[in-house]
This record gives C-alpha cells, sequence and structure tokens, in this order.
C-alpha cells in the first residue's frame, strides 16, 4: 500500500502526484481482479476437470468384472449328466457380534440362557451349553456355519442385533447325502476331504479352471436309485451297512457307487464321523461265492474244464484236515453249470485244484484283486492277499471266496472283465469318452467270457439269482453268501454274521452295465422269508434296482430278447441252493 | 477495416473450434454415459444370473433324489416302465390298431388348417400353355388323361379311396365325387376313379356367382360319365349341393366342401364319419338305392 501523498505543495506537481496514485489505485484493482479472476478460472477448470474426469474415464473398461462375479470360487462337480452334486452358495451363517450394541454394555438383550434355549429350539441338534458358553464368552464367533433363510427368519424373529447372519458362499450339495462318499466334503479352511473334493482340489480352485465345471461318470438318478433300493433292503435285514456299485463294462466308468449308511457332506462337523468310511472301495471283505465265475473263467480259459457235462463228486471233501462242505446235500455229483446254478463249493474246489495253485493266483492277480482298486477315490483298500505260493488248500478255498479278501469294487471290475469279452479295464470315476476308453488288458478270451454270460443267466434263470432276474431286462449274475471271518484270524464262529452279496451285469446278451449289491450281517426278517443268504436279500435288491435305472442307462426291456442258453439247458436240473 | 475483418475471422475460427470442443465433449460424455449404462446392465445382469443360480439350486435341494423319492412313495407311486409298454418299431405300433367297428364312437374331430387355401396353393388355375386364358371346361375332350399335376391326382384319388371302402355304386361314387369337386370350387379339374378311369372337367375359372353353374356342369359330366339309373337322383342332388356350394362361395367361406372332406377323412381313418356336418353331405350326396 502506498502512503497517502501531502497535498500542500505545489498544485502541478500535486496533481501529477495525484494522476500517479490514481494510476497506481488502477493498477492494484486490476491485479486484485485478476487474482479473483484467476481464481475463478481455475475452481472453473478443476470443476471441469473433475466433469472430464468423471465423464470420460469412471466407468473404465471394468467389463471383465462383471463376468468375474460370476465364476465361483470352487468350480462345480456335476454327474455325467450335469446335474450340479457341489456348487458355490451363498448361504447364510450364524454369527455373534457382541458389539452390535455398542463397544459397552451388555452384548445381548436378554440374558445369555434365554437366547440359547432359544436357538436350541430353532436348531435342535445345536449343543446347548456350548453355545450358551459362547455367548457368555463375549468373542465374536461362529455360532452355527450354515442356516436356512427360513431358520435365518426364525433366529431375526429373537430381536438379537448381537445374532447376525453374513451370507457366505460356501459348498453346496443340493442332492443332500447322495453320493456322499463319492464327492466327500468341504473343510472350514476351504479344502476338500475324503472324495472326489480331496482329488479335485488343485484343478477346483484353480482360478483358471474355476468357470468350468467338473463331470463326474456318477448318474445322480441312478445313484438315486442304487442308494434307495440298498437302504430299503438295509432296513429290512436289520443289516449293519451296505454297498452298491454300478459299472459301466466298456468304459470302466462308475455310475453309481454307494455306501450306507451315508452322511450329509452339507454339515460341517464331518472330521471324525464313523459314517465317512467308505463300504464300496475301502473295506475289504470275502466275498464267497461271488468268485466262482472267476475260478470258472480260468478253468475254461486254461482248458482245463472242456466239457461242461463232465461231473464231479458232490460229496464232503476232506482236505489237509479241513472239510469243505456245500450249503445243500446236492446228491452224488454235479457238472459245472450245476455247480454255479447250486453254488457248489465242493465241485468249484475241485475245479480249482485241477486249475493249480499257480494259474489261480496268476488269474486273480490279472483282476487286480492282489493291489488296492483302481479309482481315484483315496478311500481304497488293501485287499488281504495271500502271500508267496498258495498251497492246495488255499487255491481251494480262494476258488469260493475265502481266504482272500476284496472290496466290492474288485469284484465290480472282475465281473466286468467277465461279461465285456475278457477286457480288464480300471474303473473310474471321470465321464470317460466311449471312443477314448481305456485299452484295458485281456483277461479272459472273448469264447469264455460268452460262456461265462451263459452260465451267469442260467444262474438267475434257474438257479439261486431267480428273484433279481427283471422281466426283459436279461440280468445274470452270482450270489455270494460268506460268513464274516472273526477278528485276529478267530475263524468263522460267528455263524449268524454274513456278508451278502449279490454280483449281476445286464442285459446278458450284450452286457453294458455290472451291478453289485452287498449288505453287512443281514438278519433273518419276515420280509426276507426268514433267510439270510444273498439270494433272499441282495438278489431281489438288483432285481428292483435294474428296471428303475435299465431304462435310463439306455437299456431298454426286452421280453422277446435273450442270450442263448440252450445248449447248456440240457445239462441242468432245477434247483436251488446257495 | 482489415483489422476488423481479421478479428472477425479469427473470433470466428475460435468460436467454431469451441462449437467443435463442446460437440466432441458432449459426445464423450454421451458415449461415456452410455458406457456406465451398459456397465449397470452388465452389473444387474450379473445379479440376476446369480439369482437365477440361488433359485436353480434351491429348486435342486427341494427336488433332490431323495425327496423326490419320498413323494413318489407318498404321492404318486410310479413305478419303472415294464419291457410290454416298450415298443420297437413302427410296425408293432401299427398292430394295435384296428379298424373301428360298426357303432363304434365317432372319432373326435378337432379344428385344423383351411383346406381350402391349401387346395388354392396347390392347385393353380388351369391356363391354356399357348393362349396363357383360363381353359374352357367344354372344349377339352372328356375322359382324356388330363395334364394335371400329381398332387391334384393324389388328392382326387384319395378322395375316391374314401369312397371305394364304403362300397358304393359307380354312380354315387360319382356323384359323392363330384359334389367334393364342386366344394373344392374352380381349381380342382381332375378325378381319378376307384374303377380307373379318370374323368377331366375342364371350364373357366368363373367368378363366385357362377360358381353354381359351374359346379352343376361339373356334377353332371361325372354323372353322365357312370350313367346308370341313379343319374336323375345324383344331378339334383348335385344341383342342390351347387347351390349350397355357390352359397357357400358366397359367403367368402373357404371351408373345404363337407362331402369332400368326408371322402378325405375316410381315406385316412378308414371310419365312418358321424360328424353332423358329414352327416348331412353323405345324406346329399348319396344316391338312393
Amino acid at each position: 500500500m502506498v502512503a497517502a501523498p501531502g497535498i500542500s505543495g505545489a498544485s502541478g506537481g500535486g496533481r501529477l502526484h495525484l494522476a500517479n496514485v490514481r494510476e497506481r489505485s488502477l493498477l492494484t484493482a486490476k491485479i486484485r481482479v485478476l487474482w479473483v479472476v484467476l481464481g475463478f478460472a481455475f475452481f472453473t477448470l478443476t470443476a471441469f476437470a473433475r466433469i472430464g474426469q468423471l465423464g470420460l474415464g469412471a466407468a473404465g473398461a471394468d467389463h471383465g468384472a462383471a463376468a468375474d462375479a460370476l465364476v465361483p470360487p470352487r468350480a462345480e462337480i456335476t454327474d455325467r449328466n450335469g446335474m450340479p452334486l457341489a456348487r458355490a452358495f451363498p448361504a447364510y451363517s450364524l454369527w455373534f457380534n457382541p458389539r452390535a450394541l455398542g463397544a459397552k454394555g451388555q452384548p445381548l438383550v436378554k440374558t445369555p440362557e434365554e437366547v440359547a434355549n432359544a436357538l436350541v429350539q430353532i436348531f435342535p441338534d445345536l449343543d446347548h451349553d456350548t453355545t450358551l458358553a459362547r455367548l457368555k464368552d463375549g468373542n465374536p464367533t461362529y455360532l452355527r456355519r450354515r442356516v436356512l433363510p427360513e431358520e435365518a427368519n426364525k433366529v431375526h424373529a429373537l430381536g438379537e442385533p448381537a445374532l447376525e447372519f453374513p451370507r457366505e458362499s460356501q459348498r453346496f450339495y443340493p442332492q443332500g447325502s447322495l453320493a456322499a462318499h463319492v464327492l466327500g466334503y468341504v473343510e472350514e479352511d476351504g479344502h476338500g476331504k475324503l472324495g472326489m473334493e480331496q482329488v479335485l482340489d488343485a484343478r477346483l480352485t484353480n482360478v483358471a479352471h474355476r468357470a468350468e465345471p467338473v463331470a463326474l461318470s456318477i448318474d445322480a438318478r441312478a445313484q438315486g436309485a442304487m442308494e434307495d433300493e440298498l437302504s430299503r433292503g438295509m432296513l429290512e435285514t436289520h443289516a449293519k451297512g451296505a454297498a452298491g456299485i454300478i459299472l459301466d463294462v466298456e468304459t470302466g466308468e462308475i455310475i453309481a457307487l454307494a455306501s450306507l449308511p451315508s452322511f450329509d457332506p452339507n454339515r460341517g462337523d464331518l472330521a471324525r464321523n464313523a459314517l465317512v468310511f467308505n463300504r464300496a472301495s475301502n473295506q475289504v471283505y470275502e466275498l464267497g461265492s461271488t468268485f466262482k465265475p472267476f475260478t470258472i473263467a480260468a478253468a475254461i480259459d486254461a482248458g482245463v474244464v472242456t466239457d461242461l457235462a463232465v461231473r464231479y463228486s458232490a460229496k464232503p471233501l476232506k482236505i489237509d484236515g479241513f472239510t469243505i462242505h456245500d450249503s445243500h446235500d446236492f446228491g452224488a455229483s454235479l457238472n459245472v453249470p450245476e455247480a454255479l446254478i447250486h453254488s457248489s463249493n465242493i465241485v468249484t474246489a475241485q475245479i480249482g485244484d485241477k486249475l493249480g495253485g499257480q494259474k489261480m493266483r496268476d488269474s486273480m492277480i490279472a483282476l487286480g484283486m492282489n493291489a488296492r482298486p483302481t479309482i481315484e477315490l483315496p478311500a481304497r483298500g488293501f485287499p488281504i492277499w495271500p502271500k508267496g505260493e498258495w498251497p492246495r488248500l488255499r487255491t481251494m478255498t480262494v476258488s469260493y471266496g475265502h481266504g482272500l479278501a476284496v472290496t466290492p469294487l474288485h469284484l465290480a471290475v472282475g465281473y466286468a472283465a467277465l461279461v465285456n469279452g475278457g477286457i480288464w479295464r480300471p474303473a473310474t470315476l471321470y465321464k470317460v469318452d466311449p471312443a477314448h476308453a481305456p485299452a484295458g488288458r485281456r483277461v479272459y478270451q472273448p469264447a469264455t467270457s460268452a460262456r461265462i454270460r451263459q452260465l451267469l443267466r442260467l444262474i438267475v434263470v434257474d438257479g439261486t439269482g431267480k428273484k433279481a432276474d427283471s422281466s426283459g431286462f436279461r440280468v445274470g449274475g452270482k450270489t455270494g453268501s460268506a460268513e464274516k471271518a472273526g477278528s485276529n484270524g478267530s475263524g468263522y464262529r460267528n455263524k449268524k454274521a454274513i456278508i451278502s452279496t449279490f454280483a449281476a451285469a445286464f442285459p446278458m446278451d450284450h452286457p453294458r452295465y455290472v451291478v453289485i449289491a452287498m449288505l453287512d450281517e443281514p438278519q433273518a426278517t419276515q420280509s426276507t422269508s426268514g433267510q439270510r443268504t444273498a439270494a433272499w436279500n441282495t438278489a431281489p435288491i438288483v432285481g428292483r434296482v435294474v428296471p428303475r435305472v435299465g431304462p435310463m442307462l439306455g437299456v431298454v426291456p426286452d421280453g422277446h430278447r435273450d442270450v442263448d442258453v440252450s445248449d447248456l439247458t440240457p445239462l441242468v436240473a432245477n434247483g436251488d441252493g446257495e | 477495416m482489415n483489422v476488423s475483418t481479421w478479428r472477425m475471422r479469427s473470433i470466428g475460427w475460435i468460436a467454431s473450434l469451441l462449437v467443435c470442443a463442446g460437440l466432441v465433449m458432449v459426445l464423450a460424455f454421451r458415449v461415456n454415459a452410455l458406457r456406465s449404462q451398459v456397465h449397470q446392465s452388465d452389473m444387474k445382469i450379473v445379479a440376476l444370473k446369480q439369482e437365477t443360480i440361488y433359485l436353480e439350486t434351491e429348486f435342486e435341494t427341494r427336488a433332490n433324489q431323495q425327496q423326490l423319492k419320498a413323494w413318489n412313495d407318498v404321492e404318486f407311486g410310479y413305478v419303472a416302465p415294464t419291457a410290454a409298454q416298450y415298443l420297437d418299431t413302427e410296425r408293432q405300433l401299427a398292430a394295435y390298431a384296428k379298424p373301428a367297428e360298426p357303432g363304434a364312437p365317432s372319432p373326435v374331430r378337432v379344428a385344423s388348417a383351411d383346406d381350402a387355401v391349401a387346395a388354392a396353393a396347390a392347385f393353380p388355375a388351369m391356363v391354356s400353355p399357348l393362349t396363357g386364358k383360363p381353359v374352357d371346361a367344354d372344349s377339352a375332350p372328356a375322359g382324356t388323361p388330363a395334364a394335371a399335376t400329381g398332387a391334384s391326382a393324389k388328392r382326387a384319388s384319395v378322395a375316391d379311396a374314401g369312397d371305394a371302402p364304403a362300397a358304393r355304386g359307380h354312380a354315387g361314387a360319382a356323384v359323392v365325387a363330384a359334389a367334393g369337386l364342386a366344394g373344392l370350387g374352380d381349381r380342382l379339374s381332375t378325378v381319378r376313379h376307384a374303377d380307373g378311369t379318370t374323368a377331366t372337367i375342364k371350364k373357366p375359372v368363373t367368378k363366385k356367382s357362377d360358381s353354381a353353374a359351374s359346379h352343376t356342369r361339373a356334377a353332371l359330366a361325372l354323372a353322365k360319365k357312370h350313367g346308370g339309373t341313379t343319374t336323375a337322383d345324383a344331378k339334383t342332388r348335385a344341383h342342390a349341393k351347387a347351390d349350397a356350394g355357390a352359397q357357400a362361395s358366397n359367403r367368402h367361406t373357404a371351408k373345404l366342401h363337407p362331402a369332400l372332406a368326408q371322402a378325405g377323412h375316410g381315406a385316412m381313418a378308414h371310419k365312418p364319419a358321424g360328424a353332423p356336418v358329414i352327416t348331412l353331405a353323405l345324406r346329399d350326396a348319396k344316391p338312393e338305392k
């Protein structure tokens, strides 16, 4: 600011001075205006820049983000027809947030006891004491991992702001306990356990492949039918457990694999649950008479049995201080078809003896009976395989399915090789393109396989498998009722504890599927006519499963078609046995 | 003046530059607004897809295998189909069919597409290949094979085949065929009879008001060809039919003539007609014995 000029003095100089002052004041004013204008200009430019920024750049190229939102955190698992068996699902969970009503004061409106009681009423399986402890503890925690929308509404109605239900992406199994042993479950750390969830863990969580679902070989409808009929059979016979398998004989795909009792993979507390044990692929059993067709096939293949009409003695066989019996007395002698139809241990043992220990052993090794079953599942039981050279008695007992314990899956794969023309293929849970089915290895000659198909069909038409003969499906199969060996090699003391198995294939004129049904310790009940053997409990299961799954799997029942057994029928005198 | 011009020009340039810049801005903003709309729509689509997955999962959960089985046990009781419920071939299916017995209930008729429209499309009006004018019915000699299209011949033979099993006289067949002709209007020119002879009726394409006369002519020509004692009777009935046909034409209804409809349907279904319309047509066309 310029100091006020004096007015006294010469008038000319004073005027000049005044003009000077005016000039300066004007300049000052101009400069101030300029500043203001600059200020306005700055704000205007900033505003325009912001508008421009918003207008031009806000909705950038985040096109992919929208699509990314649809990619699940863990890939879906579907059945062979694309039905989802496991998927990511934004489910509610129940979360206790003690700070919901502010950091100070009580976290709950009502007393913890009242809230705990109310929660237990909504969730009857919730442990009251644990819940109460958590509510009293005052730390934020999950009260429950998965809550249904209805339940969430009920919890909401309690009027407790501290009980929150955030939506979290969780692993969900829409089919519940269906195929639980095949699928497994996902632990809270996000990693799969037990079934294909564990096997495919890396693939399912891989960012590059998460969007594409993984198709298993399972057919959910067939699996449902299998589990349903098995559980019915289990309830009817008060059995401890059951296992069932449906296997494609040409590709080795497992269409259904059931182990009962099952579990619900949607539950979070499965880590130490006994039900996760897989009876179909992990538990080994002496499967008894279902092994007889293997012996006969090996004998036909090796040229030991060339004439099916040759008769063998059916009198109890004494060997090394051990007597081999049959379930009934079938007369003085039996030929091979009769031995299978009546399920004669004595005749099969003689044929096994004729075949010899080495060949018997080789044929079992060829069927993979000396190793864990070939399947992706981590639950694979190691067979009880007699080491070293087999003595005569061992050969004989193995010939009718004792002294060698395998899983039901071993049996299914073996039967597939028996009926499909003699090719052994590994079982798989992945969907297989029929054109690229594994080549497998030849175990039996095609002619042997054809003969075995006739014999298996005869067993169902005339023998112990009559109750499995679903009209039009040309089922063939073999029953097996083996006494369970006691623990620590204590022998077969408990005569009432048996493993009842029916191994079947259909349609026998061109086999497509092997069906195995097994019951663990079935009891004699009214619904099985007071019988415990496979002819009365597992054969009917197969007889009910086949008509239910056949049409869905592309096998149309046809009453005018069957495998030709006319060359064998003259050799057979009808009758029953086990 | 020079300065002013220069200034004016520069102001003009600046103004146009500003206008262009403004337009570019507006365009850019619009593009961006659209882009954000697209983005919003994207988000909406994703939200809806997620909702779909959610609902689908809920549906699959509520309708899972075990639940369906429980419902079936309690409510429906469906069982797997038996072998007898499957058919291998069409032959097996055809084996189940049998001709209707006397007194069988009439087959249920449902509304169908307008046959006359199809007929008009299938049989174009007969014109002389030389003159391009409509062919006169009287000028062509009766009984010669007509240059009819395969479709029309087939159509006519279908009409007659329906009559043949009904064991009517030749004259009756002729009348029915003639009545059918009348119903089809002016389009149909050739009728092949059950006995193998072929009648050709050539006539000009008449206007709607003339159709009665032409129908009568057509009917008469056929009836005359087969002769017999029923000619006069057939003639009168054909007249009546033709009148009815004319009325129908005047009303511009384009329905297939009842008689032909009867013949055609009979040929396909091998069943006597029972619908009131058809009964009327039969009474009209059938000669009294």
